[in-house]
């Protein structure tokens, strides 16, 4: 803190702070304490005593490092966070449709959320009708997703492909790229969600390759869009599923940190220079309702990225020290009794990752605790978002909570827990190793047990569920969408004779040169994948064939 | 309300006798409750079982035993056998209750109508077997699988109940146990029949099987008893399935199958014919540790000659030595005398390590096979004998390779002991 | 005739995920509250198909199956109460947990499943009533098996 030179100001100071003291405990009854989510005990109130010397000047400006106060200068009073809604529900039809109106009412990207079918590797002829279609958009092959993006400009609009390993989503929308002459380099976007160890800690329906295998075609992945698409990002680290899986914040970014740490080793390891691919690399987190510590959360997050980056990974563009990411609200968060109830804690998720300094912003639905997103709900979202930008202003200033008492001293608890978390990873021989021999499933596990019993004692309160309930709320659940069954069996009618109408000799040879790039250790698998979409390979096709060749990913299940 | 007709579990063994899966499973609830008539019904088709091949499968959590039962199950199959397990997991001692998830490494194979996989918890049963558990091995002989599987959790002592219920004990541990190695010792190790070092695409896994087989060779043996073996085993590859199947069909040829039953008829025959289970454990004694080292530290020949202790016991030593320029002889082969001065090291260490000065009065060696420089040359000495005043010991030279090991070199020597 | 599901009984419980889901963080914590009840619980991988989970009950004889759907796996339950039916399984109570709307709890009751558990549900009330529910298997299995 700064020492007053003056005895009397002194003076004055302590005794302010006693008086307060004293009347603060006489006013409020013995509470206990106070301890967030992460564990950190949290104080009633902070002052300029809970700054160490020179710590205001340590935070340094945006766009600087450490980037505490933002990666960039102008943050975004230059260029407002990109509202990116994840789409996806039933056919190509019903995904453009929504689309299209989406992106008239002000959401500025593209984000596609394929069918649990897709994210399981199998095409729409291989599944339970039923289940088709439900979560997210059926997408099998590359005219699938040439109707997907009918009337988007690829070269203007940026997307991102929820896909993880083998990449097929992407490998089908260059395929309607190149068909329409846009040229590859213009295109920009991100393989979102391409972190296999989040998929594999989290047990996610994201599951595809064993995890050597998945570890192969990510560095493929990256290595092949450094050449071919150098406005890509082809790495996106994941914190939100494990998160979302019951790790506490600072876990979140711990594992996440170590994740990203070695997915970059392992690119070092395959030769290539760490500026070459680090400034591709973006984050994606979930934010909670512990506001402040979510705050807290992103610019420790920032800090240690920065530091990471230069000292451990040797990095020495600046452009590879800043920690870009988009996050999305936490959909643990939101509940299905008075699902109204779930705008107002979407504003204040969102309101955190903004003042946390995102990127890329996606805004849950309120209705997304007990359905895929209504259309009226997906609307409200990004309403919201254009209320806290434009009635709300929260743009004008840059980290406007910077230099707060509270937040500074919470981002200095935050960084040493998240540090003290990735020791312990390291101490486990890196994430890769920790993963797989289980220790952050235990972790995790343990954590979302403490939440659980937090909740069901009422330390935890939810609101309309352990506490303020009214069980009337059942009218305010509108009905649930559900995709049209008989759309879905014409799609799938059409899968099967599409398939039936192909050349089966240019997908044999496609499929077989899957097996040549997986069998040869510099063979880029993903590069074959790209040329099986254009030889019209159905997605289970690749998926199937690269299990066979690599190994089918087989969850490691911690109880 | 029953009425004079024979109980519901004498019906259901029949029926399951028969063929009938469901009433099987029934039958097997039914023991698990004790419910009337379950034991009689048990009885009785325990005197119809003897012909499966009883294979228990032990080893420390984390050991990676559920993922090698998998692949043996896969390997059994594709020789078109049938499979039951019998899975064994611990219980909580505050609730009772339990999860029960080795099924979840086995998902591929539990599919195949000809494996029947049923999961127990120890229900805090001393050996971590349940007695249940050891009734369904009989159940399942007796309906017709001609292997099964009993996987337990293998902690220490208690894990020797296994003992006397298989036929062939695998014991599964992981590699990079270090000074666990130790620890394992004390009951777990002494009922192995073949040792499986899991994960074997790590690169302590080779190590760890070197560890385990000097462990196992230093435990007193009479002649003609089966010697432990162990083997790598990588079950996301196969490598190593080949080696641990070859062991087990090699003990199983030399034991036969069936024994529970025998010892159930004569438990003092049966603990003799049980290849290599120690009647009472002898009380641990750790002063050879010290001792050995002690000694080792004031050798001049070994020093001079670059010999190195490895490991020991009661009783027991090992030591190694890497052939180099001053152990060759005037054809540019190891001098024998060096052969011989590596096991006569293994023999003193051995015979000293009690405590008592003993010193040798005879040796004799053999040299079996030519040794080169650059060659590493492990002795292993036993005690074969000991009185108050004499010892007799026998000790092994082999020439350790990336393969294994080849046989260099036998070795007997005989002490007195002074004091 | 002993009482099939007296005070100190083991309810058999098993606790899957069908479907395309794998989200397990619920189904996980209700297997550890089981447990901690005093119940024998067997747990699989998420993605199980609906022949490996009737082969699985049969084989292991559990009184109660936990379905655990986030998403909309709960849509094809009832093919697995059919399934169970026509294995002679018939007597075996399916719960199923997560997030399930409304008109779709309903139906799921309609076609046989015993119980739907909405978030909020606390773990006390899951694990004892999936005790009741295995007592309830537990009568009726005996009621039938009187009969022969």
């Amino acid at each position: 803190m700064n020492a007053p030179t003056d005895r009397h100001v002194v003076d004055v100071a302590d005794a302010a702070r006693e008086r307060w003291q004293r009347e603060y405990s006489a006013g409020v009854a013995d509470q206990g304490d106070v301890v967030n989510v992460s564990g950190i005990a949290i104080a009633p109130l902070y002052t300029a005593a809970d700054r160490p010397v020179g710590g205001d000047a340590a935070l340094g400006y945006p766009g600087q490092p450490d980037y505490t106060r933002g990666i960039y200068a102008t943050m975004h009073r230059g260029r407002t966070w990109t509202q990116r809604q994840l789409v996806g529900l039933g056919t190509p039809a019903d995904y453009n449709a929504r689309l299209l109106a989406l992106l008239d009412r002000g959401a500025s990207a593209v984000s596609l959320i394929p069918c649990n079918s897709v994210y399981r590797g199998l095409d729409a002829d291989s599944v339970d009708v039923e289940l088709l279609g439900t979560c997210g958009t059926v997408v099998n092959d590359a005219a699938h997703m040439a109707r997907c993006l009918e009337g988007v400009d690829l070269a203007r609009v940026s997307c991102a492909m929820n896909d993880p390993s083998p990449f097929t989503l992407l490998a089908f929308m260059l395929v309607v790229a190149e068909r329409r002459g846009v040229d590859w380099s213009r295109i920009t976007g991100t393989s979102n969600q391409s972190d296999y160890l989040s998929h594999f800690v989290a047990n996610h329906m994201f599951y595809r390759l064993a995890l050597p295998g998945a570890r192969r075609v990510l560095v493929d992945h990256i290595a092949w869009c450094r050449t071919h698409l150098p406005r890509w990002n082809p790495m996106s680290v994941v914190g939100q599923h494990m998160q979302q899986a019951g790790a506490t914040p600072a876990e979140a970014m711990a594992f996440t940190l170590a994740t990203a740490v070695q997915n970059a080793e392992d690119c070092i390891a395959r030769g290539l220079d760490p500026d070459e691919f680090l400034p591709r690399f973006t984050f994606f987190f979930d934010v909670s309702m512990s506001f402040f510590e979510e705050i807290a959360k992103f610019r420790a997050g920032r800090r240690i990225w920065a530091r990471l980056a230069r000292e451990r990974l040797g990095a020495k563009d600046e452009r590879s020290w800043r920690f870009k990411f988009h996050a999305q609200t936490s959909g643990v968060d939101l509940t299905r009794e008075q699902p109204l109830n779930n705008i107002a804690r979407v504003t204040a998720q969102a309101m955190a990752g903004i003042f946390g300094g995102l990127q890329s912003l996606h805004t849950d639905a309120y209705d997304e605790a007990y359905a895929t997103p209504s259309e009226a709900g997906a609307r409200i979202a990004i309403a919201t978002q254009n209320i806290l930008r434009e009635e709300a202003r929260l743009t004008d200033v840059i980290d406007p909570l910077g230099g707060s008492y509270y937040v500074e001293s919470l981002t200095d608890a935050m960084e040493e827990r998240i540090v003290a978390i990735m020791k312990t990873v390291d101490d486990a021989g890196g994430m890769y190793k920790a993963v797989e021999s289980g220790l952050v499933q235990r972790m995790i596990g343990a954590s979302a047990m403490r939440f659980q019993r937090r909740v069901e004692s009422g330390e935890q309160v939810v609101v309309g569920v352990n506490k303020y309930r009214d069980d009337d709320a059942a009218e305010q659940r509108p009905p649930v969408e559900r995709p049209d069954r008989a759309a879905i069996e014409q799609l799938r009618d059409a899968l099967v004779a599409a398939k039936a109408a192909r050349p089966a000799a240019a997908v044999a040879r496609a499929l077989d040169g899957l097996t040549r790039a997986s069998e040869r250790d510099d063979g880029n698998v993903f590069a074959a994948v790209v040329d099986a979409a254009r030889a019209g390979c159905s997605h289970e096709e690749i998926c199937s064939r690269l299990r066979r060749d690599l190994g089918f990913g087989q969850p490691l299940v911690i109880v | 309300m029953t009425t004079a007709a024979r109980p519901l579990a004498s019906a259901l063994a029949d029926r399951a006798v028969a063929g009938d899966r469901r009433a099987l499973a029934r039958l097997l609830t039914l023991i698990d409750d004790e419910a009337a008539g379950a034991d009689d019904a048990a009885t009785r088709l325990a005197q119809r079982a003897g012909r499966a091949w009883v294979v228990g499968v032990t080893g420390v959590p984390g050991s990676g035993k559920s993922t090698l039962v998998d692949a043996l199950l896969g390997a059994w199959l594709a020789e078109g056998h049938t499979v039951a397990v019998v899975a064994i997991d611990p219980s909580s001692p505050v609730s009772g209750g339990a999860v029960l998830g080795d099924r979840i490494r086995m998902t591929a194979n539990a599919a195949d109508e000809r494996v029947f996989i049923r999961s127990f918890s120890a229900r805090g049963e001393l050996g971590g077997l349940s007695r249940a558990a050891r009734a369904a091995v009989d159940c399942f002989d007796a309906c017709g699988f001609d292997r099964i599987v009993v996987e337990t959790v293998g902690t220490g002592q208690s894990e020797t109940a296994i003992v006397a219920l298989a036929d062939t004990r695998v014991v599964v541990c992981p590699p990079g146990l270090g000074d666990e190695v130790q620890a394992i010792k004390a009951g777990t190790l002494e009922i192995a029949d073949v040792l499986a070092v899991s994960k074997g695409d790590l690169p302590l896994a080779a190590q760890t099987a070197r560890e385990l087989r000097d462990m196992l060779l230093l435990r007193p043996r009479a002649s003609g008893e089966w010697r432990p073996q162990a083997v790598v085993v990588c079950a996301l590859d196969g490598s190593g399935l080949d080696e641990l199947g070859a062991a087990m069909a090699q003990h199983r040829a030399t034991f036969g199958v069936g024994r529970r039953r025998t010892a159930a008829r004569d438990p003092v025959r049966a603990m003799a014919t049980i290849g290599n289970v120690v009647a009472s454990p002898t009380p641990h004694d750790d002063g050879w540790r010290g001792r050995i080292a002690a000694l080792a530290a004031r050798d001049g020949l070994c020093a001079t000659l670059g010999i190195a202790v490895r490991g020991g016991g009661a009783g027991s030593a090992v030591v190694a030595m890497t052939v180099d320029a001053r152990h060759l002889n005037f054809n540019g082969g190891c001098h024998g005398g060096a052969i011989f001065a590596l096991a006569d090291s293994a023999f003193g260490l051995a015979s000293n390590s009690h405590g008592p000065v003993a010193s040798g009065i005879d040796a004799h060696i053999t040299f079996q096979t030519a040794v080169a420089a650059g060659d590493t040359l492990v002795a292993r000495a036993v005690e074969v004998q000991r009185s108050r005043r004499i010892g007799v010991y026998r000790i092994d030279v082999v020439r350790e390779h990336g393969g294994g090991e080849t046989p260099v070199s036998s070795f007997t020597g005989t002490v007195y002991i002074q004091g | 005739m002993n009482d099939p599901a007296p005070a100190g009984f083991r309810p058999r419980v098993l606790v899957t995920k069908i479907g395309l889901d794998g989200h397990d963080r619920g189904s996980r914590i209700v297997a550890a509250a089981c447990r901690d009840a005093g119940m024998e619980v067997i747990y699989t991988p998420p993605w199980q198909s609906i022949a490996a989970v009737v082969k699985l009950a049969l084989e292991e004889d559990v009184d109660v199956i936990g379905i655990s759907s986030l998403a909309t796996d709960h849509l094809i339950v009832p093919k697995l109460v059919a399934a169970l039916r026509d294995a002679g399984l018939g007597e075996v109570r399916v719960v199923v947990g997560g997030i399930v709307p409304e008109d779709e709890a309903r139906a799921l009751v309609a076609d046989g499943v015993r119980a739907v558990f909405h978030p909020g549900s606390t773990l006390d009330d899951i694990t004892t009533r999936i005790r009741d529910y295995a007592g309830e298997t537990r009568r009726a299995r005996a009621g039938a098996e009187d009969g022969r």
